[in-house]
């Protein structure tokens, strides 16, 4: 489980200090797929980088399964599988090279490495390119390397920054049944996007962040319902209050 | 997870990642052992044979006024040195470096030179020029033997001992050892070469594993997971450090092996034994840290592969420093010099290829000073790797 609660980020910049993250809170309960909806630079990729302890708030705190991320910042990095908005797989490496060096630095032993490269590869369709150095994947495979790598330890919670982001239809497909096979193993899953078709195809509770904030946060009926619109597109431009930057 | 075994786990994966880079490493670890012996034995032979030609060949030495000294100049013919008439633009000549030497008999030479007073030769020479070296001193040491025979000679047509006139016999006992004065010409170059390998030696591998990592944007990742940096950091250091030593024992063996098929004195001198090149190992391994280190914590400071890059000018100049300083200013053996990078090592090199008796103090200030700066160099990049702009790429 994965609780934020008043997160607040600024940064300096050369046209001065801005606010990229106002007090963001949200419970990512276990067994859930949670979803950061919000238009392109709404904060969502600084709030993912908090929740993973790559960026330490200015204010508010994260908690990982109880585990506070500013006191025990790699037992809370232990506990979470990361596939950030980065996805850097190491192109003169092959997929199961990428997957063994995180495997590594995780502290996991060769035998239980090539367990788990098993199993991801068996979930995520992936033994043809396994092999393969990643040097001209395609995106899809790109992504896939690293969900695997990501996720190599058996992490509880897993934080996916926008996974479906440049896949083609039927990739996209897989993946969304991969995300319910990891919540109906119980695991938190947290998930950002900035499509919303994607969101409400996928997930149980929805957080909608806009201009560093929550604008709004329940499942897709319980938003249908606070913002009094039938069609969840309305309901979301409604919240946020602006069409820009949203992809419908 | 213990910092150890994921300090050898980065090293493992960067080691690798390069191994696959073909070119890239072949050009890191090869460049130096090719390059290096071809330029050192190919000056060395240059040096040699133009000293040869100067020494044992006859000189044209383009005279004015030689009708003034007929005698001076057979005696000059007898020295190799033939006189040839002077062109009319002869300080021109001298100029354009189309003549090394000349020589100008005065016109009251006969006159002066019959009263038995001194009469006026002069040299003329451009001494910033290299080449004339070797002319100057012949022609200059000829006329000197010519003035002291003829001096000898009237003193004795006046019945006077000639010793009378030498209150003074001064000579010159050279007290630098056969391999000391052999290891002139190795002495400018190999310490150079040997600290640009070491200090520069890993260079691509450390700014690609850092600013390239960044700007590949798999540090963000990388960073992401429970592993430590400070052995992250230390993993990369150690796997640029690895190719360094590679890169270093090629040299050394590529010199060993050039100096066995060559003949001329560098290429004598090149001949190392194994005791030299150990000691030559240990007093580069402190600098391999330190251009790592240093390099490291540039590279994560870079934006950008480019700005890491951009620091490569001034980094090459450091090693040639004390070279230049101490051609300006050489510097007697005093302790507190071997504290000093890049002029340490410089020093310390020198010690090995004369053979000199290197003491336990002058290792520990060396060691001490060196690794303790390479230490610090290693703290900063740690510290660099803590930030949190350092992870969020682009």
């Amino acid at each position: 489980m994965i609780v934020a609660e008043g997160l607040h980020k600024a940064f300096n910049t050369k046209t001065g200090r801005i606010q990229a993250v106002q007090d963001v809170s949200f419970r990512a309960e276990d067994g859930r797929i949670t979803g950061l909806l919000g238009p392109n630079g709404a904060g969502k990729t600084t709030t993912m980088r908090m929740l993973y302890t790559l960026m330490s708030p200015d204010q508010g705190r994260v908690t990982v399964d109880g585990i506070d991320a500013n006191e025990d910042a790699a037992g809370v990095r232990r506990r979470l599988g990361v596939l950030p908005d980065a996805r850097g797989v190491y192109k003169r490496l092959t997929a199961r090279e990428n997957i063994a060096y995180f495997g590594e630095l995780h502290g996991l032993d060769a035998g239980t490495i090539a367990q788990r490269t098993e199993a991801l590869s068996r979930a995520l369709d992936m033994a043809d390119i396994l092999d393969r150095q990643t040097d001209g994947f395609s995106q899809g495979q790109r992504t896939k390397t690293a969900i695997a790598r990501a996720l190599v330890h058996d992490p509880r919670n897993v934080i996916l920054d926008e996974p479906t982001n440049g896949l083609d239809v039927m990739t996209t497909r897989a993946m969304r049944r991969f995300l319910h096979g990891l919540r109906d193993e119980g695991r938190c899953v947290i998930f950002s996007s900035h499509i919303m078709q994607e969101v409400a195809a996928l997930c149980d509770h929805i957080v909608i962040i806009a201009k560093g904030t929550v604008m709004a946060a329940g499942s897709a009926d319980e938003l249908r319902a606070q913002a009094g619109e039938s069609n969840l597109e309305d309901a979301f431009v409604k919240l946020i209050g602006t069409e820009e930057g949203l992809h419908a | 997870m213990s910092i150890l075994s994921t300090l050898f786990t980065v090293m493992r994966k960067e080691l690798r990642d390069l191994s696959r880079d073909r070119r890239t490493l072949a050009l890191t670890l090869l460049m130096g052992p090719l390059l290096y012996p071809i330029l050192i034995l190919g000056m060395g032979k240059l040096a040699e044979s133009r000293v040869k030609s100067q020494i044992d060949q006859p000189l044209e030495i383009p005279t004015i006024g030689a009708e003034h000294a007929p005698n001076l100049v057979r005696f000059l013919a007898a020295q190799g040195l033939n006189a040839t008439q002077a062109p009319k633009d002869l300080d021109q000549a001298i100029g354009d470096q189309r003549i090394d030497v000349a020589l100008r008999i005065s016109d009251t030479f006969e006159e002066r030179w019959r009263e038995g007073r001194p009469a006026l030769v002069e040299i003329l020479q451009d001494s910033t020029r290299r080449a004339a070296d070797v002319p100057t001193a012949r022609l200059k040491a000829a006329l000197q033997t010519y003035n002291g025979q003829v001096g000898t000679l009237r003193l004795m047509a006046r019945g006077i001992d000639a010793q009378v006139a030498r209150p003074l016999d001064v000579a010159t006992q050279d007290m630098a050892s056969a391999e000391a004065k052999q290891g002139m010409m190795l002495s400018m170059l190999l310490p150079l070469l040997l600290t640009i390998t070491s200090f520069l030696g890993g260079a691509y591998l450390v700014m690609d594993t850092t600013a390239g990592e960044r700007e590949r944007q798999s540090l963000e990742p990388l960073l992401a997971t429970p592993a430590k940096r400070s052995a992250i950091v230390s993993g990369k250091i150690a796997a640029a450090c690895m190719v360094g030593i590679a890169s270093l024992v090629l040299t050394l063996v590529a010199f060993k092996l050039s100096a066995q098929l060559s003949d001329s004195s560098v290429g004598r001198q090149l001949n190392m034994g194994l005791g030299s090149m150990l000691q030559m190992l240990l007093v580069m391994l402190p600098m391999l840290l330190i251009g790592t280190s240093l390099l490291t914590f540039l590279s994560a400071a870079s934006k950008s592969m480019k700005e890491a890059q951009s620091h490569m000018t001034w980094l090459m100049l450091l090693p040639m420093l004390p070279s230049y300083a101490l051609l300006v200013y050489p510097l007697k053996s005093v302790l507190w010099q071997y504290a000093i990078p890049f002029l340490s090592q410089n020093q310390m090199l020198l010690k090995v290829i004369r053979h000199e008796h290197i003491s336990p103090t002058v290792w520990a200030i060396y060691l001490g000073a060196n690794l303790g700066l390479a230490a610090l160099l290693w703290f900063a990049a740690v510290r660099r790797y803590q930030q949190e702009r350092l992870a969020i790429s682009g």
